[in-house]
């Protein structure tokens, strides 16, 4: 028995691909299996070309996978368009009303699994997109699912829309199943039962999102821009509950602006973007960053320059990220890897932008905050502390005070009594007051200058002792070590572990605080590797230029990918083979 | 407040002395703040001023509030976001028209419509004074500045009917050179519920030879004195359509309504009463159970 599929939705859009998607992902959950799931799509709202893969397995599912073993066709146009990626042994369900397969000259071998969705349907109701519930009734039977949780996780999904739309999709499921049945389909999977699961399934973004509220999320705000825009529509969803602000702005510039007067007040805050709205913001950042105000940056990369590609995937702006702001100041980045990653970077983001009044950028992809997995219970139950507020200050009380050991002021927010201060865009004194104008090149205000900087600098070297260093993970003395950073690290474990059923022994570094840097600990990992092996989704291989500049080490072998699509394990497995020959 | 209110003027004055050129219109404005607020007894720990970059953007450093300069045009969101974080606070926007009218002219444009209720005060003194005298936004045609040595060549804008049109709730024009009546249109202008837009004929003694003190004392008129209805809107614009009568000029409070609701009172949370810089971190359990629901 094959314990490991990948099934394929192709369809346009309009065609309900992602409701779809999400159904199947969450019944498949239900079932105790571990899922995946990832659209690929385009900037279009009607027709167009896009997929949803799944991929289910009873261990832990590390990538979407490659090869579909079941392909559901949902219209004529997208069975052309998807030909050159049909492997030979692959079952095809396909309308057989609309699509004549025999007519497309597919791979000899597929299996052909015909079905008259638009009749079958019509029986029941005029409504299109039930097609979809049909189709996915002859999958289940394929599957041999449950009949009982199928239908359980259909009644949550459209329960709301009444009782009306569960019985049609409730038909429309038993008719695909019996037609499956009639027709002699052989399943893959015979028929039994499951143990219920207590798995989340959740995306990247998703999974952010809930790290920021279990951390005293208190003000959001954004322009909409894909990849980060879910995690608007996801808070927005639930504000009624929260007593919290989200905020739709008029440009980027505006949601930075926002989220840093809210932080100012004492509000957890936090926006988000994509590269083209994050560097709209990189002058605010610079100027949250000198006033030492707390704030949370989240930019989730899509395929650039400029509009690049909105809706695929890329790792592209580490580099934008590193000089986002003119001027020197303490800038932490974190880059989750996975979705589990994901929840603790919106956790630890805002804590440390507190706690040390700094800048956090989370820097996502859109692989990253787009696709769906399944996790153990995120634990959202947290007593949070909070940070460096005073709430009786003495009258004249130094907001800038100089002499703290880890360069963090304690600070008052406005209401408070005798808290009365300044900030500015502009270098200051100890109280907040501006040595920018009458007072630059003083003799006085010489040394200030100096100290302002290395208090706000030295921050980073108390934040670096709060991060977890990176380990290696694999066997020590491997012939290879792949380093990676974002959203592939699970691909790269997906890789390792086809490549140690061959026998081929690699080990695996994931990056996953960019700054400030474990130098040390990345240098010795690097300086005792045999080979080095970095995997970018990028062109010009940012990650391996920075580790060279902070490390000296030069890794020697890089993959990138470029064209917007994730990397997928067979192109690691090929290049460690091309590395090791 | 059950405790007397004694403060003065002079209690929001911080140690840091005024910057601007001596005769400067931003004189009479940080006098004016400060008299408006005093005469609506609001204690200084209660007020943030926020303002851009430019001269009149210096003033938060010169008042005991709490204060906040952010960059080049983005008081207005930045002020906002304090506002929406802590709407018990009276959160006041400053700066020039380079600043509000230029590059934050999207902000102006937004906050007019949005109606939260921020003051936001332009000192408007025709051409950009920080960096010694180029075009503004609003530097009349022909005007000869370092960037126009041949005359401006762009029509001005006027800020007044744009933020009429743009819906704010509260639109007036005052003059640095009639401290009584400015402190009045401020004070009217921080106790309105609602966005409040106030723009000051400041001039720029050093950079504009044009629309100096004598050029407007000659021309201002004050609406009120017209038995101007300040919920009639047509007759607001009108008003503010006077811009390019050569001899007339009018201030005042232009347009007032009361009965419109605010971004707060609109705003699901704030609604409730809800502040959101003061509410508690963690979590409930119902709060956690219908949040995740859908993971499931």
């Amino acid at each position: 028995m094959k314990k490991d599929i990948t099934v394929r939705f192709v369809g346009s859009a309009g065609d309900g691909l992602v409701s779809l998607g999400l159904l199947f992902g969450k019944i498949l959950k239900m079932h105790n299996f571990n899922v995946l799931g990832f659209r690929s799509y385009q900037s279009v709202i009607r027709g167009g070309y896009n997929t949803y893969q799944i991929r289910f397995c009873l261990d832990e599912v590390l990538s979407v996978g490659e090869d579909a073993d079941i392909i559901f066709l949902l219209n004529k146009h997208v069975a052309t368009l998807h030909k050159p990626m049909v492997n030979s042994n692959a079952m095809i369900i396909y309308d057989s009303e609309y699509i004549d397969l025999d007519d497309m000259d597919y791979p000899q071998d597929i299996i052909k699994l015909p079905i008259p969705l638009a009749s079958i349907t019509k029986e029941i109701s005029n409504l299109k997109v039930l097609k979809n519930t049909v189709g996915f009734g002859s999958l289940s039977y394929l599957l041999g699912l449950d009949d009982e949780l199928v239908k359980e996780v259909i009644l949550e999904q459209f329960g709301a829309k009444g009782e009306k739309v569960i019985e049609t999709n409730f038909q429309a499921l038993e008719m695909g199943l019996k037609f499956a049945e009639e027709n002699g389909w052989l399943a893959i999977w015979e028929k039994h039962k499951y143990e219920k699961a207590r798995q989340m399934i959740i995306t990247g973004n998703e999974a952010l999102a809930l790290g920021m509220l279990s951390a005293g999320l208190k003000f959001y705000s954004g322009y909409p821009m894909t990849p980060a825009t879910s995690i608007v529509h996801y808070l927005t969803k639930h504000l009624p509950r929260l007593g919290m602000i989200v905020k739709q702005t008029e440009d980027e510039i505006a949601a930075v602006g926002m989220a840093v007067g809210a932080a100012y007040c004492g509000a957890r805050a936090a926006t988000g973007t994509s590269g083209g709205g994050f560097s709209l913001m990189t002058e605010i950042i610079g100027m949250a960053a000198i006033e030492e105000i707390p704030l949370v940056v989240i930019n989730s990369q899509r395929a650039g320059p400029s509009t690049g590609m909105a809706t695929k995937t890329e790792q592209a702006d580490l580099f934008q990220i590193f000089g986002a702001s003119q001027g020197e100041f303490p800038k932490v980045i974190i880059a989750p890897g996975t979705v589990q990653e994901s929840f603790e970077a919106g956790i630890q983001s805002l804590e440390i932008a507190e706690k040390y009044q700094v800048v956090v950028i989370v820097l996502m992809d859109l692989y990253l905050s787009e696709h769906m997995i399944t996790v153990r219970k995120l634990n959202l139950k947290r007593k949070n502390q909070r940070f460096q507020i005073l709430t009786n200050p003495e009258k004249g009380f130094k907001r800038y005070d100089l002499a703290t050991e880890t360069g963090v002021s304690p600070r008052t927010i406005p209401g408070t009594k005798d808290g009365m201060f300044f900030t500015g865009s502009s270098e200051r004194n100890e109280h907040g007051t501006s040595i920018a104008s009458t007072l630059a090149g003083l003799p006085d205000t010489l040394p200030i200058r100096e100290e302002m900087v290395k208090k706000r600098m030295k921050k980073l070297d108390f934040i670096l002792q709060e991060l977890e260093a990176p380990k290696l993970e694999g066997p020590k003395d491997a012939k290879l070590t792949i380093i990676s950073w974002g959203s592939t690290v699970n691909i790269v474990r997906d890789a390792r572990k086809q490549l140690e059923k061959e026998g081929i022994e690699v080990n695996h570094l994931h990056i996953r605080y960019v700054l400030p840097f474990h130098t040390e600990e990345i240098e010795t990992i690097l300086k005792n590797a045999k080979k080095t092996l970095i995997i970018e989704q990028n062109f010009t291989g940012q990650m391996r230029d920075y580790v060279l500049m902070k490390t000296g080490v030069l890794i020697e072998n890089r993959l990138s990918r470029w064209d917007g699509e994730p990397i997928v394990p067979s192109q690691i497995v090929g290049k460690v083979k091309e590395v090791l020959k | 407040m059950t405790e007397e209110f004694n403060l003065t003027i002079k209690d929001y004055v911080s140690s840091f002395r005024p910057t601007w050129c001596p005769g400067c219109g931003n004189f009479s404005q940080y006098r004016a703040i400060r008299q408006a607020l005093v005469e609506l007894e609001i204690p200084p720990e209660e007020i943030v001023v926020v303002s851009g970059i430019g001269c009149s953007s210096h003033m938060p450093n010169f008042l005991d509030t709490y204060g906040l300069q952010t960059v080049h045009g983005r008081g207005i969101p930045v002020a906002t976001g304090i506002r929406l974080a802590n709407p018990e606070l009276t959160v006041l926007v400053y700066g020039g028209d380079g600043d509000i009218y230029g590059i934050g002219g999207n902000h102006f444009l937004h906050a007019c419509r949005r109606n939260v209720d921020i003051i936001t005060i332009v000192s408007n003194n025709f051409v950009y004074g920080l960096t010694t005298g180029q075009a503004s936004a609003t530097t009349p045609v022909g005007t000869i500045t370092r960037t126009t040595p041949r005359g401006s060549i762009e029509n001005p804008i006027n800020p007044v009917a744009v933020a009429l049109s743009a819906g704010a709730t509260f639109v007036a024009r005052a003059f640095s050179g009639d401290l009584k009546h400015l402190s009045w249109v401020l004070k009217e202008a921080i106790a309105h519920r609602g966005f409040a837009y106030v723009d000051v004929l400041s001039p720029c003694i050093t950079f504009n030879r044009n629309q100096t003190f004598d050029y407007f004392r000659d021309k201002v008129f004050k609406v009120e004195d017209d038995n101007h209805d300040i919920e009639n809107l047509h007759d607001a614009i009108d008003y503010a359509n006077q811009l390019s009568v050569q001899d007339r000029l009018p201030i005042g409070i232009f347009y007032q309504i009361e009965n419109k609701t605010t971004y707060e009172e609109r705003d699901f949370a704030l609604n409730q009463g809800v502040i959101p810089a003061q509410a508690s971190l963690e979590l409930t359990d119902e709060q956690i159970e219908t949040i995740t629901k859908e993971f499931y």
